[in-house]
């Protein structure tokens, strides 16, 4: 995938598809997991990996690659769905998730899965790295972008702030970063547990290029992140991406406890059917 | 083992709670070794940058950033954002030395060293200033734990060197090993000793300064200093010493360290800048313990606290880490 593969956005919706079945796939596993983060970033990184990023997943360390650094290490389940859906891993490992010597670990990790490009996990490193790194390709006259997947919660994190304020001071336009603001983290509403709206208003007074959309929506997307591409004033980037939990299985959307996923056999078999009726209203 | 006691009187106190090498009367001094050094290397080694936390002037490596502005990156009050970030700059192919307060790198920056450098093995060099007590302003600025702390992170190499003949010896093996390092280091004046003897500077290894048959001192950082001059003085009462430096902590030496203190009729003493708890004198009973080597063995180290603010000549004998504290606690001993 040299350039960008610029798919109508049909078929964007067939590659976001195949990243929730993906999922759904590797939870199953273990009838457990993130899988309500999964299936509602699933549109965020088809548009990042199908459209946005330059990448080769059959050269996972090409050199001129867009650098992607997963945050939200629990994110590992979407992030093994997208770089499987990308060609970066074979399908028939997905059912290995979260299993003794795998190489998709439940938290994702540089060492064991190609593609991977730091170890998450720990919150609030994706942006603090992505510091290190636009520097770093600044430092090598490279046009790479480092974007960085973080989750809202982190969004309380220090660190995260610190990084914002010297993306700012070293005017790395090479950092677009994504928040997937699916506003649930582990011990309740985001807004309850720790408010950190307005956020628009707080990354543009850092000095970053800020915007806010439906995650959930292709097109929104694939035009916020056309937008990060090509702005051209020497500033930082981001984009907050509202998105639902659950996305695209109706009855794990708006599930009161959708942090942590628990499910019986038959509401997995439910899964898949609930996916594929949902895709037929949404593929136009 | 059992820390050192001082009863031998102590210096005036008047002695201001600047910060301080711990230069100690009639040495020589080096001005700035670490800074230098990594100006020199980096004439033949572009990949290598430097970060401070606003500390630049306070770790030596503003005569870095002086020399080569474009590769110096300062990145404020924020420690854990420069230790992450040099995890990211390590993984574009650089060689970032980090620099800042010991203390600070080890306490407030443990979670971001461990995930974004030392699990990555990402090739970051981790330059911690005021080792040990060498400052008087007390708890927040000494740092007495640091070698604790990240002897207990895998992948990490953690080095305490004596003086500024090692530290120049150091910079270079730093940079061309591949992988993490922690190391202390002093600034400003610093004692210039092993040139005297001979000494090499090799990763990973510990070298015998001094041969004895009453004493073995295993010493690291610049205890080893006083060791040796605590061998002299010992030495005209007629209590032979030996002196074995051991700069690298992790990996730890242990085949020499087990060849030595396995010489019988030898009393063992461990000398450190750092607390009593996890630095090298656990280190070196940990090993001889596992190794079923049992010599006599005594700890100098600092005590379990947080130690009081004043005049560094008096903290350090106070809490025993002094030349004159070392020599009349050995003397306790025998």
């Amino acid at each position: 995938m040299d350039a960008p593969a610029l798919g109508d956005n049909s078929q964007l919706a067939e590659h976001s598809y195949r990243v929730r079945k993906n999922a759904i796939r590797m939870a199953e596993v273990h009838k457990q997991g993130y899988i309500a983060q999964a299936l509602g970033v699933a549109d965020v990184l088809t548009v990042m990996y199908f459209h946005a990023m330059n990448v080769r997943p059959e050269e996972p360390d090409w050199e001129e690659r867009d650098r992607f650094l997963l945050s939200v290490g629990h994110y590992g389940i979407a992030h093994y769905s997208i770089l499987t859906a990308a060609g970066y891993l074979p399908e028939e490992e997905l059912v290995t998730y979260g299993l003794d010597d795998s190489r998709l670990p439940m938290s994702g990790m540089t060492h064991y899965t190609p593609g991977a490009e730091m170890s998450g996990g720990s919150i609030g490193l994706g942006l603090p790295m992505a510091v290190g790194m636009g520097l770093g390709l600044k430092r090598k006259k490279s046009d790479s972008f480092v974007y960085t997947l973080m989750g809202d919660g982190e969004l309380a994190e220090g660190p995260t702030w610190e990084a914002a304020i010297s993306a700012s001071h070293y005017k790395l336009d090479n950092i677009i970063a994504v928040v997937d603001f699916n506003a649930i983290q582990a011990d309740g509403p985001s807004r309850e547990v720790m408010r950190t709206e307005p956020l628009i208003e707080k990354f543009e007074a850092f000095g970053f290029f800020a915007q806010r959309v439906d995650g959930n929506d292709l097109d929104a997307l694939v035009k916020a992140f056309d937008a990060a591409r090509e702005y051209d004033e020497p500033k930082p980037r981001i984009i907050i991406c509202d998105t639902r939990l659950g996305n695209g299985v109706h009855f794990l959307e708006n599930r009161e406890k959708s942090h942590f996923v628990r499910l019986t056999q038959e509401e997995w078999d439910d899964a898949y059917e609930a996916l594929d009726a949902w895709k037929t209203t949404r593929t136009r | 083992m059992s820390t050192a006691q001082t009863e031998t009187a102590a210096p005036a106190k008047n002695a201001p709670a600047i910060i301080a090498s711990s230069v100690d009367e009639g040495h020589r001094t080096k001005q700035a070794p670490f800074g230098e050094t990594l100006v020199s290397l980096a004439r033949t080694m572009p990949e290598i940058v430097g970060m401070s936390a606003d500390l630049a002037k306070y770790t030596d490596i503003h005569i870095f950033a002086a020399a080569y502005p474009d590769r110096f990156y300062q990145m404020g009050m924020s420690e854990q954002l420069m230790m992450t970030a040099a995890g990211g700059l390590a993984k574009e192919g650089f060689i970032p030395f980090a620099t800042t307060y010991a203390t600070f790198a080890a306490r407030r920056c443990y979670d971001f060293i461990s995930q974004a450098v030392a699990e990555q093995n990402a090739n970051v060099k981790i330059v911690g200033g005021l080792p040990g007590l060498t400052t008087g302003y007390g708890p927040s600025h000494q740092s007495t734990d640091d070698l604790a702390i990240f002897r207990a992170m895998p992948n990490l190499t953690v080095i305490d060197p004596c003086d500024a003949h090692e530290i120049e010896q150091l910079v270079p093996a730093l940079a061309k090993h591949d992988g993490p390092v922690y190391t202390r280091i002093l600034r400003g004046a610093v004692p210039l000793i092993l040139d005297e003897y001979d000494y090499q500077f090799e990763l990973g290894k510990a070298k015998l300064l001094r041969g004895g048959r009453d004493v073995l001192i295993i010493g690291t950082g610049f205890m080893t200093m006083r060791a040796l001059d605590a061998a002299k003085r010992l030495a005209a009462d007629g209590v032979d010493v030996a002196v074995l430096h051991v700069p690298t902590l992790k990996p730890l030496d242990e085949a020499t360290i087990i060849r030595e203190a396995s010489r019988t009729g030898r009393l063992v003493v461990t000398a450190e800048n750092h607390s009593c708890i996890g630095g090298l004198g656990d280190a070196v009973a940990s090993l001889l313990f596992r190794s079923g080597v049992t010599p006599a063995m005594r700890q100098i180290a600092l005590p379990d606290a947080f130690l009081k603010a004043g005049s560094l000549e008096v903290l350090q004998h106070r809490y025993g880490i002094s030349t004159d504290a070392m020599v009349h606690s050995i003397k306790c001993w025998l």
